[in-house]
């Protein structure tokens, strides 16, 4: 008895257990109750499908099992959705390791011309929406196979055929541009931190160049690049909006479309048993990734004082290289933007003639089309995308930000150990899972009223959950390190001064962790707004946000107007970024990586 | 203030996986400078974190006076904030978001001190400790030192009835390390606080402590003046762990045949013909005195032959390595070592200087005055 009045007095006094407690239910319902009903819709059967699955509504089924791996149409639901994601995420890594392990090389071990601005300019992609290349290429290379707006090339006399134009070549270079920025800040951050003083060991004792290349660098630098590949094929998992723009005209589905038409086509349990293999995989391939890590960080040495960079001098390379760099630079960002902006300003495609050139689908009014009369900044969607983005990625990310800190708060101070260790798992968690996956599962558990909850589809509530659950790894991860690198310390010092718990959250640890949270809600801002896999299941036309608005005026074949919404998103993620980065003074750039 | 008072004490994590502390029993009387001292991870910094109620306890009573603190068997517990001490920090802990003068005025403001006597009160504590001038300045802004007198100045301002140190002196300079030593000796006496210092640094506990508190694996081995932990130790831990260079323990365990263990068995039978319950002897390196080859040394010394391996200087003194066969003794001398380096010496250690241990590693008295006279005169005889 006196025990557990000691208990009470010391542990359950102050309110960090009641919060790690709070804290344990909300992540419980916001992530694993709806990953829980997502799998158990894989094996129930499903409203409507009473007499095809052979049982009550509810009732367990290998139906949909089936259905989607052995029957007739597994090949068209599963199998060749599966072959094409997989040979997509070879072909991109593959691209995006050669360019971008070349490129981090000669940014961060070289003296090419102007290492400084590439080193930036180089990572734009990464922060733009991966389908804004996606729409650039249509502009560019849009055959007859589908109608609407010519292609520019079709516009002066030449027919791009089909497989360049659509499916997997150009998903592929779309992809590896997208994520050659991740190789060169993962890959780069490596050779940056490794020293010379290893390479000049084996030097002096007799290696030469390319056995000081293979034994000593190549080796050390394996976890960066095994890193680099398993987390690209993660993402390519979850790529949807280029397989969605490219893919479609051919058929070309890959898993995240598939999972798409699935739920666009109400088949609830199929779309279960697709996201959760999409889990699976995920979940697998992070797994394997966290091994091979763990294993070489057993050898790694991270460079601490003694660490030293030495540049190698390209001497007459100098130019090529750069040539390159510049080169790659025009292709992955200038070539595709220009496009974009001139496809916004152009009446008919590929006419350069400046009579051609009108600034109708940006302000124009009374225009002569079935819908969208006006140019696409006077047009009232815009607007509502516009706010329900800035409000619903806003909420969501100040939201995940605030708990993140909260979570690194309950992780270091938590008397209950366990209660901390569960919560630094659970919030980590949707990081393994694809986030057109996550939003099948918040689908399958909002769709329909549980319990005091109301169905939250077609709300922008639905949308706000989900992000933050979204979210949750990025923002627990940055509240714990923070949270870590802060220690107890200064909190008991307070504490010993005579201070009770909200006086010392208000005057001590939130004044500290200021900048923590700024760059905690930031973060997960910019992504937020660029994202558009978790949006596209979720959201319906009143709960438009700028990517899925895009998307829809992309099936609505209203070209300009799709390619002016996407710069305006590319807009506000880059300047974004800038800002961001000014304001933390941190680089930003780097955290996208992670 | 009254006495502080522990009893019974344990402190175990991970369900009794790990024992950080065990049947802690200790006193801190009113005024002391008590210091614990110990290797890291003996269960010092734990003890300190419970006294000021930051670390629960797994079992026992903490108590100020006859008012528990702590206290499992009645569920008492009072919180830190409740507990008027002061802790200061190993890392200091300042504040990063507040001036110096707003560290400092912290605890004040929280009880609601009138701000015109707060003022006054800050000022004098930070002239005390000559940190007025930086009262504007950020503590990244100052060096460790400042830091240090800051985290020191914030405790000092509210007038806590115990002071708590946690390892402060660990991240200083060795100047710095001085003068701060001397700077907490006249804070205990000019301001009559009680203070518990935790120090892995056997220098700074014999220098500051009116008593030491030594501890090892949780378990408390002596409580003793600074002069009883050097000179009375209560066991073989807190002899070796007390002094530098280290003592020298022989022991003398019938499986240990070279020739240093069987000439201090020898010498020991010869004290003590009946053989006490000796495991083995301790001999402080300032007590061994050397002598020429050639020289006669006291009959009742404990003598012996052995190579001078090597003389180090330290500035002050000089460390002499004997090898004697095979084992390393060290002697200290506060002079230099007129013998060659090489040459083959004698040592010689006083019967009153020397440490006798049981098999059970506890002090043993090798023989009251009484006792060696008789074995003198049974030698004489």
């Amino acid at each position: 008895m006196a025990r557990w009045r000691y208990a009470l007095a010391t542990k359950w006094r102050e309110p960090t257990a009641i919060i790690g407690l709070l804290m344990v239910a909300l992540f419980a319902y916001l992530i694993i109750v709806p990953i829980v009903t997502l799998l158990g819709d894989a094996v129930q059967v499903q409203f409507g499908d009473a007499r095809r699955a052979g049982g009550e509504r509810g009732s367990l089924t290998a139906y949909y099992i089936l259905r989607t791996l052995t029957s007739p149409v597994a090949q068209d639901l599963f199998w060749a959705p599966l072959t094409h994601t997989l040979s997509v995420a070879f072909g991109v890594i593959t691209i995006s390791l050669l360019i971008g392990g070349t490129l981090a090389w000669l940014l961060s071990r070289t003296d090419m011309f102007g290492r400084r601005w590439f080193a930036t300019a180089l990572i734009v992609p990464y922060m733009l929406p991966s389908w804004t290349f996606a729409l650039a290429w249509t502009t560019l290379f849009k055959n007859r196979t589908v109608g609407g707006q010519q292609g520019w090339l079709e516009a002066m006399g030449i027919t791009p055929p089909d497989w360049m134009a659509y499916g997997q070549v150009p998903i592929t270079i779309i992809l590896a541009l997208h994520y050659t920025p991740f190789v060169i800040l993962l890959f780069g951050n490596a050779l940056r931190r490794f020293d010379s003083q290893l390479e000049d060991s084996a030097r002096i004792l007799g290696a030469r160049p390319h056995v000081v290349a293979r034994q000593i660098i190549l080796p050390l630098m394996l976890p960066s690049l095994m890193s680099a590949t398993v987390l690209i094929f993660a993402k390519c998992l979850g790529e949807f909006g280029v397989a969605y723009v490219l893919g479609l005209p051919v058929k070309y589905d890959v898993l995240a479309t598939s999972l798409y038409r699935s739920i666009s086509s109400r088949q609830t349990g199929v779309a279960a048993v697709l996201a959760g293999a999409i889990m699976l995989i995920g979940i697998l391939s992070l797994l394997i990734d966290a091994r091979l890590v763990r294993e070489a960080r057993k050898f790694v040495t991270v460079g601490g004082k003694g660490a030293m960079n030495r540049r190698s001098e390209l001497g007459i390379l100098r130019w090529p290289a750069t040539g390159f760099a510049a080169f790659m630079f025009l292709f992955s960002v200038g070539l595709p933007l220009t496009t974009l902006v001139l496809s916004t300003l152009m009446q008919v495609p590929g006419n350069f003639a400046l009579s051609n050139f009108t600034l109708d689908y940006w302000i124009g009014t009374g225009l002569d089309t079935v819908a969208l009369r006006t140019g696409i900044l006077l047009a009232p969607e815009l607007w509502q995308a516009t706010w329900n983005t800035l409000w619903i990625v806003g909420t969501a990310s100040m939201c995940s930000g605030l708990l993140g800190l909260l979570v690194g708060y309950v992780v270091v101070r938590s008397p209950v150990l366990s209660v901390g260790t569960f919560l630094r798992q659970v919030t980590f968690f949707p990081y393994l899972v694809p986030g057109i996956a996550f939003a099948a599962a918040y689908l399958s558990l909002f769709a329909v009223p549980r319990g005091p909850v109301p169905a939250l589809y077609g709300t922008a509530f639905i949308l706000l959950l989900a992000l933050m659950a979204d979210q949750m790894p990025y923002a627990s991860r940055a509240g714990i390190s923070a949270m870590m690198q802060l220690g107890k310390d200064p909190e008991e010092a307070a504490q010993i001064a005579g201070a009770g718990w909200f006086r010392r959250m208000i005057s001590v640890v939130i004044p500290i962790q200021k900048g923590a949270l700024v760059a905690g809600v930031l973060l997960p801002f910019i992504s937020g707004i660029r994202g558009l896999s978790l949006f596209v299941i979720l959201a319906v036309p009143s709960t438009d946000v700028l990517t899925t608005y895009s998307l829809r005026l992309i099936d609505y074949n209203y070209t300009q107007a799709a390619n002016a919404v996407v710069l305006i998103i590319a807009a506000i993620a880059y300047f974004g970024t800038l800002a961001a980065q000014k304001i933390t003074k941190t680089n930003l750039a780097e955290g996208l990586g992670s | 203030m009254p006495n502080i008072s522990l009893t019974g004490v344990n402190k175990s994590y991970g369900g009794n996986a790990i024992r950080a502390v065990s049947d802690l029993d200790l006193e801190i009387e009113d005024g002391a400078f008590m210091c614990l001292l110990g290797p890291s991870g003996c269960g010092k910094t734990t003890t300190l974190r419970m006294i000021a109620g930051l670390e629960h306890l797994t079992s026992g009573c903490i108590s100020i006076g006859d008012k528990p603190v702590d206290s499992i068997v009645d569920g008492i517990f009072v919180p830190p904030e409740r507990r008027d001490m002061g802790l200061v920090f190993q890392s200091y802990a300042l504040w990063p978001h507040l001036t110096i003068e707003r560290n400092t005025d912290f605890g004040l403001r929280l009880r609601r001190v009138p701000k015109k006597e707060r003022l006054e009160r800050v000022e004098r504590v930070m002239e005390t400790l000559g940190i007025l001038q930086y009262r504007d300045r950020y503590p990244s802004q100052l060096s460790g030192g400042q830091q240090q007198r800051v985290a020191l100045a914030r405790m000092l301002a509210v007038n806590p009835k115990v002071l708590l140190l946690d390892e402060p002196l660990s991240n200083l300079d060795a100047r710095l390390r001085l003068e701060m030593r001397a700077e907490l000796k006249r804070i205990h006496s000019e301001f009559g606080t009680t203070i518990i210092f935790v120090t892995h640094d056997q220098w700074e506990a014999m220098t500051l402590a009116t008593k030491i508190a030594v501890m090892h694996q949780g378990t408390l081995q002596q409580v003793g003046t600074p002069d009883e932990i050097y000179n009375r130790p209560a066991n073989r831990f807190v002899a070796e762990f007390v002094g530098s260079p280290p003592i020298n323990v022989v022991s003398l365990e019938n499986k240990e045949t070279d020739s240093l263990a069987t000439m201090v068995r020898d010498y020991v039978t010869r004290l003590h013909p009946q053989r006490p319950a000796i495991g083995s002897l301790g001999l402080r390196p300032e007590t061994v005195q050397l002598a020429g080859p050639q020289e006669t040394v006291p009959d009742d010394h404990f003598a012996g032959q052995a190579r001078l391996a090597a003389v180090l200087p330290t500035g002050g003194s000089w460390i002499a390595e004997l090898d004697c066969g095979g084992r390393t003794i060290f002697a200290s001398f506060n002079q230099p070592v007129a013998l060659p380096v090489g040459s083959t010496v004698q040592f010689h250690v006083a019967p009153t200087a020397m440490l006798a241990f049981d098999e059970a590693d506890h002090r043993a008295e090798l023989g009251t005055d009484r006792s060696r006279t008789a074995a003198n005169n049974e030698m004489a005889g």
